[in-house]
């Protein structure tokens, strides 16, 4: 097993909570997404000895859904949103400008594994379009200049941890609203109604 | 007969029973509906769409999928109408977007269903101009199967079979929409045995198998209905061939057996019927080496040899001989009364029984109609395979599983009682009172029950097992399904007045009270536990007969070769299976050279030495067989050829089994079969050959850290004999049990009653010494 001591502890919690082994497939694999950035073949074989049921099957539940990640990704998973909302608030050129810092098309990682950028259906934050995500930590109210120095941070400075209030203080614009679920990691977390798996370290 | 209902379809009443689904009551009723996803056998899913079929609601007509319909009383049904045809026209233009047409390359081709109902249902063009997409053609997803993505229509009945009926799911759907793929998960190859019947039940050619890719064409197949003779399960099979060479097996759904599935080992290992290696002439030997001759001659030489009355006879006789074979044997041996008809079965498994009046025997259905199902034997995975599947399909449908040993830890996972460790010990002794556990108590006292039973090994003492057959006798509602693994035995037990073991064979057979010994279609030093004593008695004697198709171990040792058919296809007959239902073996393709079946060189043998057999025809050794039966019960080649009968009829025997108990005979180790071995019949089919090759033992992680062993390699010593072999970890397995299949190469040297030292390889740099 490729899992330490505490994912698999963290892992049985998970699976206590469903009548069903199999049922907990899911949360399983953001845990193991939260380890890797995406879902290894290791995570897969450890998942399927965990639940009792075959690689293949974890495998095509993980690959039916497109936010499970089949590659590794970058340092920073830059997730600007094109849904409806954003869109019509100028996400295009939010897109534009990000593919051009980053030279990336969609669901590309530069060579560096430094970033990874994908264009995104609806992140939820509809109210403080147009909007993206750094590792799954909202920002909110961009604008073009606003995205480039957010992108140049980055670069720069390559922080450990991203922090939502961080980011949206220092290169957000509108806020939607005080986002519903209070989260000491500064991040609604990937499964809302769960504990967080690490999708960010925890606040300093 | 529960009530049924009436239902009425294009305007013809019809009767169904009640939660039937509509597919199927139209099926029955002679209406065919076209479907891609929907199986007999399978659950239904409703994906393919193609079975779409009006149907009258209170808000009016609506499409539903009549595959997850179920019919109910006055339900009016259109499965013409137009608005069915366009959808149907719809969903085949939909499939044929990605659907390649090559059609000209397909081994698919002419018995396809999707080329079938494009062609009967089909819109006629297609609008779509864009690029299919496309996939690496075809892909080896385990060693015997292919599969090509680009083809695949997505109907999952290789993923549903593989996960509802076979229990090993490797393959699944991978990715979504469009990039839709089946799949195996990386270096996880689909090794099932069961994967065959996926390729049979692809609708398109999606999947296809190594032995029968590019081979033929189906409209060029010539093909006969048989039975499987590779254990007595007796799986109803269809024969093709094209130009003399047999070419493809498909299992055929016989409600009772096998319900049209059939193992991996059933399906593919026939390619040695077309081998060079095949005996061809009648062979002598001179001076240690084997010369061609005539049968003339052989017969000649025997004759004298037998003259005499007073001739010591023996029969060693293989389990791949159908009945008529067996009957002819018997009648010769009546000739020499110093046999006393005994018959030296090629089986280390076999055993008394249980074939007791009073003891109910099971059919393979009474699985199904059982509350419990109490299983002791072989690992019925490894050399029952298709009753594997029926216990399965009972568990499914509601009946307990209490498994008892070692040997059947592949039903572990659905077994609701699993009796190893503390119940059963090492040496497969029931060390608890059996009437006191939790299961036998709760599910099998005063229940309906099916029990299989056999021994797990051949070192398995007949008493351990009497001890839960007489319970399961007096204290509950009992059927029991004797679990002997090898080929036609129920035949021989039925036709052979005498029927020892192997074990008896080096018990009572030696030179000084054998002049003669035929070895008929057996390889016992090639694959009995006994190997050493059977092979030093063999060599002694002065003058053996082998009859058999390739020179093998124990062959080698005869005198005299006499080249056969196989059962498998080159012979007509009769077999009887694990249920006492006797079923018909066809011909299908002509035998090599001189060979000839078992019978014609016994009657023609019986001829030269002026017997007054009547062993001369098929038919006749037929009727000889059955004579004791009612005209219309019994399985004569009358009856059998009769289309109701094509199943197969069960009789009620009396078997001649008279074997002495195995005392003193015990075992350290659990020795076992595994379904692919390193038979000669494996040997030479290519395809399938190397699936036995692999020499291991098993044991579980516990056991494996006792032995010291870490490398993943192992040496196995005794007196002398080497043989390295790879370990697996089967935590399934007891503690302290450690398994060794006895059908591997060089394995069958070891005398498993003694101590085999078992060492850590030495690591491969050490030994390569430059």
């Amino acid at each position: 097993m490729s899992w330490n001591d505490s994912m698999i502890k963290q892992a049985k919690k998970i699976i206590k909570m469903y009548p069903q082994k199999r049922s907990a497939i899911g949360p399983l694999l953001h845990l193991a997404q939260s380890k890797d950035g995406y879902i290894s073949d290791d995570s897969t074989a450890v998942i399927s000895e965990l639940v009792g049921i075959t690689e293949v099957q974890v495998k095509s539940v993980s690959t039916f859904y497109s936010m499970y990640k089949q590659e590794p990704t970058g340092k920073y998973l830059l997730s600007v949103c094109k849904s409806i909302s954003c869109e019509i608030n100028n996400s295009k050129e939010i897109i534009d400008v990000v593919k051009d810092f980053t030279g990336l098309n969609n669901n590309e990682t530069d060579e560096n594994d430094l970033f990874t950028f994908e264009a995104v259906e609806c992140i939820g934050a509809c109210g403080g379009a147009p909007a993206m995500q750094i590792n799954y930590e909202t920002v909110e109210g961009l604008s073009s200049e606003n995205t480039i120095k957010l992108c140049e941070w980055l670069k720069k400075e390559q922080p450990d941890v991203i922090i939502a209030e961080e980011m949206q203080d220092n290169f957000g614009g509108t806020k939607s609203f005080d986002w519903a679920i209070k989260d000491q990691s500064g991040t609604t977390g990937s499964v809302p109604g769960f504990q967080t798996f690490n999708t960010t370290k925890e606040k300093k | 007969m529960s009530e049924s209902i009436k239902i009425n379809v294009n305007g013809n009443q019809i009767e169904s029973a009640p939660n039937k689904l509509l597919i199927e009551a139209c099926e029955d009723s002679g209406i065919h509906i076209p479907r891609f996803c929907w199986h007999k056998r399978l659950d239904p899913v409703g994906m393919c769409r193609m079975c779409l079929v009006e149907i009258e609601t209170p808000r009016g007509k609506m499409l539903v999928p009549s595959c997850t319909t179920e019919v109910t009383d006055e339900m009016v049904v259109d499965t013409e109408s137009e608005v069915v045809k366009k959808a149907q026209e719809g969903v085949l233009e939909f499939l044929l977007i990605n659907h390649p047409l090559d059609c000209p390359i397909c081994d698919k081709a002419g018995e396809c269903p999707l080329q079938d109902q494009t062609m009967a249902y089909g819109p006629g063009e297609s609008r779509f101009v864009e690029e299919k997409r496309h996939f690496e053609k075809p892909i080896s997803i385990s060693e015997i199967i292919l599969l090509d993505r680009e083809r695949c229509i997505l109907c999952a009945r290789c993923t549903r079979f593989s996960d509802e009926i076979s229990g090993d799911p490797l393959i699944e759907f991978i990715q979504r929409g469009n990039k839709t793929e089946v799949n195996t998960f990386p270096n996880e190859p689909f090794k099932s045995y069961f994967s065959g019947n996926t390729v049979q039940i692809c609708p398109v050619g999606a999947l296809t198998s190594t032995s029968y890719r590019f081979k033929a064409r189906p409209w060029d197949l010539k093909s006969v209905r048989s039975t499987c003779n590779g254990c007595p399960v007796g799986c109803s099979t269809e024969l093709n061939s094209s130009q003399n060479k047999m070419l493809r097996i498909l299992g055929i759904d016989n409600d009772s057996v096998n319900q049209g599935w059939l193992c991996d080992k059933g399906r593919y290992n026939f390619e040695y019927l077309n081998s060079e290696f095949r005996l061809k002439t009648p062979l002598k030997k001179l001076d240690n080496e084997f010369m061609e001759t005539s049968i003339k001659e052989i017969y000649t030489e025997l004759s004298d040899l037998i003259s005499d009355s007073n001739t010591n006879i023996n029969f060693l006789i293989g389990t791949n001989s159908t009945n008529e074979d067996y009957v002819a044997f018997n009648e010769f041996a009546k000739n020499f009364p110093s046999t006393n008809q005994t018959f030296y079965l090629n089986d280390d498994y076999l055993y008394a029984g249980f074939f007791e009046k009073g003891i109910n025997r099971a059919t393979i259905d009474d699985l199904n109609n059982s509350e419990a199902i109490v299983i002791w034997s072989e690992d019925l995975k490894e050399n029952l395979p298709v009753l594997y599947l029926r216990v399965r399909q009972a568990v499914k449908n509601g009946a307990k599983l209490i498994v008892f040993g070692h040997s059947n830890s592949t039903l572990k996972d659905i077994a609701d009682f699993y009796y190893s460790d503390d119940i059963v010990s090492e040496n497969f002794e029931i060390i608890k009172d059996i009437s006191k556990l939790k299961g036998i108590k709760e599910h099998v006292k005063d229940k309906n029950v099916t029990a299989i039973i056999g021994k797990s090994t051949p070192y398995q003492l007949d008493e351990n097992l009497d001890k839960l057959v007489s319970y399961l006798v007096e204290n509950s509602n009992s059927k029991i399904m004797n679990a002997f693994s090898s080929g036609n035995t129920f035949g021989a037990i039925n036709n052979l007045d005498n029927v020892k073991n192997l074990r008896d064979f080096t018990k009572n057979v030696s030179a000084e009270n054998t002049d003669l010994l035929f070895v008929v279609g057996s390889d016992p030093i090639g694959r009995s536990v006994f190997s050493n004593e059977i092979h030093r008695i063999i060599q002694d004697i002065d003058n053996v007969v082998c009859l058999d198709l390739f020179l093998h171990e124990t062959s080698e040792l005869g005198n005299y070769i006499i080249p056969t058919s196989s059962t498998l296809g080159e012979k007509e007959g009769t077999f009887t299976n694990i249920e006492f239902r006797t079923s018909r073996i066809d011909k299908l393709v002509p035998s090599p050279g001189q060979s000839l079946s078992d019978w014609e060189f016994i009657s023609g043998l019986s001829n030269f030495c002026n017997f007054n057999n009547n062993i001369d025809s098929l038919d006749g050794l037929n009727e000889l067989a059955y004579q004791d039966f009612d005209d219309q019960d019994s399985p004569s080649f009358k009856n059998l050829d009769k289309p109701s009968n094509f199943d197969g009829i069960i009789n009620d025997y009396q078997p001649n089994i008279s074997t002495e108990l195995n005392e003193n005979l015990t075992s350290k180790y659990f020795v076992g079969k595994k379904l692919y071995g390193d038979n000669i019949t494996i040997r030479y089919s290519d395809s399938i050959s190397l699936l036995g090759a692999k020499q291991f033992i098993e044991a579980s992680e516990s056991t494996i850290e006792k032995l010291n062993l870490s490398s993943g390699e192992c040496t196995l010593k005794q007196n002398g004999h080497n043989v390295s072999a790879n370990y697996v970890v089967n935590n399934k397995l007891a503690d302290g049990v450690i398994f060794i299949p006895q059908n591997r190469r060089n394995f069958n040297r070891f005398d498993f009653s003694e101590t085999i030292e078992i060492s850590p390889n030495q690591s491969k740099e050490a030994l390569n010494v430059n």
